[in-house]
């Protein structure tokens, strides 16, 4: 085809990726929106090896060609993936858009790539001679700045499930459905005998990237519920002097109280 | 219900829902160049020079220096250029139209086009503003004896912001010059508006001006004076490209950054109170007119004359202005500048009842106008004010003393929630004497010799169920099957000027000239022999004549009125609210289609619900329009207000047809003010603004916490 | 060598030899002349574009040609030759739901996806797949309506 290859396997196509400058397009939501009409298309929406949904033990392998609508009606899909997803855009965008691609556009305001963040997800990146596995956290380096390799293509999402169960999620967007992201927040949090085993916290649309900050987490790892009681103000306070958002269409500090209004009722709603 | 208002298929639903219908943008393209406008990028400027880069062939340039009439756009005063010539007035103000065959080649070679500026000092915001293109000032009653002896003195600021149209149709025409006659056709409320607009600046006679109205996708005002500025420049590429039609079809970028909106405004009002009755009314209100008047003066006086709302207040005194700012050019939006003021009425009445500690509904019902009170403007309501009955059903539908008392009651949790309710009107046509003295509408019915008839008027079918609606009360006095009875988009060529397609008129107005046409016709009916009638307008005799010098008498020969109950939840966390249901009812006179005028209240009602909320639209420091997109300009969608419940209360108008009176515009009018009574009652504080966002609610949730 | 994009379009099978990059919408209006799928934004924000790819709903203004490949792409003008259009059609007639019909073919082909999904869809599955869909004239009552009335009066075709 004229200004595009559309290979059948994942081999062909890292053949592609490392002889052209080409862009990777999966569902194409993103990069239609401007779209460069020279751009030359590297088509792997229809890649099986990138359209597998698969659990291994305590990790869920996500295609990275999975779409949105794909994910909503899959068994294995975590509910807190499928709550984040469902309120992403709407049914034709979730029909055509992928987690790949959701993830390779760089936005903060991607509402899937949040519960990889707080997941602590890993992504595997292949390119014809080598394949790596990074967190997600390292990936993103700043706003819009990836580490992605020119001959490289996302392949897979590696999803930690374990503690997935008890989540909170909560999206503020302009209308209650197709809207991008003003604040949204997920958090994690498990009790184990008593204390907690498990807490993960992650804040999209207030800076350049996702917002995850484990070491304040830890804080609150390991404690009775009274113990997290007493730690709680000094938790949220830790988080106020990390959470600086950027001023948008809504303000900075609009954003940054609505992100201690739900981590606090993440908290409260978890007894603490 | 009559007979007339059972529904009927809607005449154009078919070529619609298969998409066979041919809107502007549909037609092929192959024979026609397209055009691509150069806009100013500074909000006040003057243009020292232009220097244009080598074009290839078939590409052209049009500038002022091309208009060959005059280079204005005939609206109301004609300050609107074709082009600029001497000075830019705001960002977006056209400065000349690049034409050719390829699109990505006229963008490459626009971008090339050097214009140097001498930069001028600009005013964005309204309260710099030192031109009043319109100043308005009348009143009755005592202002002066109310002040002395009222108990109690209230004031406060209204302001309310932009809102955008948002017509799903982009605005497009195509103009074609042939043989010394331009022909315009393509996306339009108004052919006539458009046809006197071409002939000013073609220079032609009207004879050798031809507009078409094309299928139009929706148009809310925006396409009553837009398409008069826009077919002027593509008429004037016509002119110079000698044969070739001209194409212009906005994106949705340039159709919200640079067409007309509903104007902000700022409204002061200051009531006197005594013994627990507003006794008089101050309104000093401010709309935001951008760089030319355009409509603005019509839609402030329509603005103006609902100051007091649906309220008897002895004393008024009202100051209207429509302040020049470099920005946008403001203009048509269902409901014409009243929207504005009845936000500020209402919310008004509300703050002041609250005072006084009095149920804001029973205080407004105190205050109602009733049949034989005075306007305004010193007229008559001639006809029922069926307000009181409304009011009944709409708290029945809503429930809504149950829930106001308990929502009034101490709320803990995240969630709070509220009700609210507003009343008001809508003047049914043009405001004033306009329709006697300036539109003069004539129509024909023009009858084949097999029986079938055609309707000929100038009204649009943008979407509203004109084309269905004229021709069920045409078949009706006929005793025709509906399919005998046509209506064709109209073609200026063809038939006579019945006005505008505006001001919630076309029903009222032009369906009654047709049903007497048509009662005409029967009674002259032949067969086998084709036949014309035709109607004029005449202004009904009850009527008290209105001088818009003054600002007295009728402006309005009767009203639509309408009540509306909204329930919110409000999120303190966020301070995202959902509205969980709405209950309006309506009247209209008598619906000529049930279907098509529920559709008309429920979607105009929804608009009114945005206006106040999510449709937030805002020019930057510089005048430029940040939100030009669906994406950032936030319009509601299914998922939004899945609760709308909506009844017709029917008054017959007797000088309608069959009783109908203007529908289109009511249900936006007052739907803010409920909503905002809504969330005043769950956030336990005064809103002052629309629209009101998530952000103002956790403000006021914080300072409510705070008191 | 070129062999072209081919792809069922409307049923009929075709092969579009111009660039993989093109936007699906832009070629169906201008090559295919489909102009019942009409444009309202460019940016997959408002589903006046929209057509079923392989039988969901897609904005046709967010898909480049490459990614149709081997794919069926039915537009309203191939979908109103089916019994299931006319189902709709007559529902939407019924409750006037088609006002200034602009954003009406992809409504009709999302209302299509509602009841393939869910022949008898509850009122939040029917806002849920029209929430893509703008409409700035019904304030979706109707068209909601619409189809209710075409899963009753269609038992068993979808």
């Amino acid at each position: 085809m004229v200004n595009g290859f559309s290979p059948a396997t994942l081999q062909e196509a890292l053949e592609i990726r490392a002889r052209h400058s080409v862009t990777p397009y999966a569902g194409g939501t993103d990069l239609m929106i401007n779209p460069d009409p020279d751009a030359v298309y590297l088509f792997v929406n229809h890649i099986p090896e990138m359209k597998q949904i698969e659990q291994r033990g305590d990790q869920l392998h996500l295609g990275a060609a999975c779409t949105y609508t794909q994910l909503l009606e899959h068994p294995l899909t975590p509910a807190i993936l499928k709550a984040a997803i469902d309120l992403i855009a709407a049914p034709a965008i979730r029909n055509e858009g992928t987690i790949g691609g959701n993830i390779a556009n760089g936005s903060a305001k991607a509402d899937s790539v949040l519960i990889f963040f707080v997941a602590d997800a890993s992504l595997k990146l292949n390119s014809q001679s080598a394949e790596r596995i990074i967190p997600i956290r390292d990936f993103y380096r700043e706003r819009k700045q990836l580490d992605l390799r020119p001959d490289e293509l996302i392949t897979e999402i590696i999803l930690p499930t374990k503690w997935l169960d008890h989540y909170y999620y909560k999206k503020v967007g302009a209308r209650k459905a197709l809207a991008i992201s003003r604040v949204v927040f997920a958090g994690l949090l498990t009790w184990q005998d008593d204390v907690i085993a498990h807490c993960a916290t992650a804040f999209g649309a207030v800076s350049g990237v996702v917002l995850r900050c484990p070491e304040l987490d830890a804080l609150l790892i390991g404690k009775t519920r009274s113990e997290a009681q007493a730690a709680k103000a000094g938790y949220l306070a830790a988080f106020g002097d990390m959470i600086a958002p950027i001023q948008g269409r809504v303000s900075a500090e609009y954003r940054k109280e609505v992100c201690l209004n739900l981590l606090t009722d993440f908290l409260t709603s978890n007894g603490i | 219900m009559m007979p007339i208002s059972q529904s009927v298929i809607k005449k154009d639903h078919l070529a619609k829902a298969c998409g066979q219908a041919m809107y502007v943008a549909d037609y092929d393209t192959t024979q026609m160049l397209q055009g691509l406008i150069l806009r100013s990028p500074h909000a006040h400027a003057k243009i020292l020079s232009m220097t244009y880069p080598p074009l290839p062939e078939g590409y052209f340039t049009v500038d002022y220096r091309d208009v060959p009439g005059i280079n204005e756009v005939h609206i109301v005063k004609d300050d609107t250029p074709v082009y600029a010539d001497a000075t830019v007035e705001y960002i977006g103000d056209p400065i000349m139209m690049l034409v050719g065959p390829d699109e990505r080649e006229l963008e490459r070679l626009l971008a090339q086009i050097e214009v140097n500026y001498e930069l001028l000092p600009a005013i964005i915001d309204v309260r710099d503003g030192d031109t009043a293109f319109f100043d308005y000032h009348f009143g009755k009653g005592d202002m002066d004896q109310a002040w002395a002896e009222a108990d109690q003195i209230f004031e406060e600021c209204f302001e309310t912001g932009y809102q955008e149209q948002a017509y799903l149709e982009p605005q497009g025409l195509i103009a074609d010059y042939n043989q010394g006659k331009i022909t315009v056709r393509g996306s339009m409320q108004c052919p006539y508006y458009v046809h006197g607009a071409l002939a000013k600046a073609l220079g032609l006679t009207p004879d050798k001006v031809r507009v078409i109205q094309d299928v139009t996708g929706g148009g809310f005002g925006g396409k009553e004076d837009y398409p008069s500025i826009l077919a002027c420049q593509v008429a004037v590429a016509a002119y110079k490209a000698k044969g070739q039609p001209v194409r212009v079809i906005f994106g949705r970028r340039e159709d919200m950054e640079f067409t007309s909106k509903r104007h902000p405004s700022r409204c002061t009002y200051k009531a006197a109170v005594k013994n627990g009755r507003v006794t008089a009314l101050d309104a000093d209100v401010i709309f935001n007119a951008g760089a030319y008047t355009t409509l603005s003066a019509v839609v402030l006086q329509r603005g103006i004359i609902a100051a007091s709302g649906v309220y008897d207040i002895p004393a008024l005194k009202v100051h209207g202005a429509a302040i020049k700012t470099n920005t946008v050019p403001n203009g048509a939006y269902r409901g014409f500048g009243a929207p504005q003021t009845f936000f500020a009425v209402e919310m008004l009445m509300e703050h002041i009842a609250n005072a006084l500690d009095e149920e804001p509904l029973a205080f407004k019902l105190r205050h109602m106008v009733r049949q034989g009170s005075v306007t305004s403007t010193g007229g008559r309501y001639h006809f029922p004010v069926p307000l009181p009955a409304m009011v009944d059903e709409v708290r029945k539908m809503s429930d809504f003393e149950q829930k106001r008392q308990v929502y009034a009651r101490q709320q803990t949790g995240t969630t709070r929630r509220g009700i609210g309710i507003s009343l008001w009107f809508h003047g049914a046509g043009f405001t004033g004497s306009g329709e006697r003295d300036i539109i003069k509408a004539v129509t024909r019915l023009h009858k084949l010799a097999d029986g079938r008839v055609e309707i000929l008027a100038s009204q649009s079918d943008i979407g509203q169920g004109i084309k269905t609606t004229l021709c069920k009360i045409v078949a009706n006095e006929l005793n025709l099957p509906l399919d005998q009875v046509s209506y064709d988009n109209p073609d200026t060529d063809r038939v006579p000027d019945s006005g505008p397609t505006v001001a919630s008129r076309s029903l009222m107005t032009v369906g009654e000239l047709l049903r007497r046409a048509a009662i005409r016709l029967r009674s002259q009916w032949q067969e086998g022999v084709e036949q014309t009638v035709e109607e004029h307008f005449k202004e009904p005799d009850f009527v008290i004549p209105f001088y818009i010098d003054k600002f007295q008498g009728d402006a309005y020969p009767t009203y639509a009125w309408g009540v509306c109950a909204v329930e919110v939840a409000v999120d303190t966390l966020t301070g995202v609210n959902e509205i969980t249901g709405t209950w309006a009812s309506f009247d209209v006179g008598t619906p000529i289609d049930l279907n098509i005028v529920i559709g008309q209240m429920e979607g105009g009602l929804l608009q009114g619900l945005g206006y106040a909320s999510m449709e937030q639209l805002a020019a930057d420091q510089k005048g430029r329009i940040r939100n030009h997109s669906f994406s950032d300009y936030i319009i509601p969608t299914a998922m939004d207000v899945p609760l709308m419940k909506v009844q017709l209360h029917v008054e017959a108008y007797p000088d309608g047809p069959y009783g109908a009176k203007g529908a289109g515009e009511l249900p936006l009018v007052g739907a803010a003010p409920a909503y905002m009574s809504a969330l005043e009652q769950a956030l336990a504080g005064p809103i002052n603004h629309i629209p009101f966002s998530a952000e103002d609610a956790l403000k006021l949730i914080r300072q409510s916490r705070r008191a | 060598m070129n062999q072209g994009i081919v792809f069922k379009l409307n049923g009929q099978p075709v092969s579009y030899t111009g660039s993989a990059a093109d936007r699906l919408l832009d070629v169906l209006r201008q090559t295919y002349r489909l102009t019942g799928v009409k444009c309202g934004c460019n940016e997959g924000e408002c589903g006046a574009c929209s057509v079923l790819i392989d039988g969901h709903l897609a904005n046709s203004c967010m898909v480049a040609m490459g990614r149709v490949e081997n794919c069926e792409v039915t537009t309203i003008e191939g979908y109103s030759q089916t019994e299931r259009f006319q189902v709709l059609e007559q529902a939407y007639a019924a409750v006037s739901a088609v006002q200034c019909g602009y954003c009406i073919p992809g409504m009709i082909l999302a209302s299509e996806c509602v009841l393939a999904r869910h022949p008898h869809p509850s009122e939040t599955e029917i806002r849920l797949g029209l929430s893509g869909n703008l409409c700035r004239c019904t304030g979706y009552n109707a068209i909601v309506k619409a189809i209710q009335i075409a899963a009753e009066k269609g038992e068993g075709l979808w």
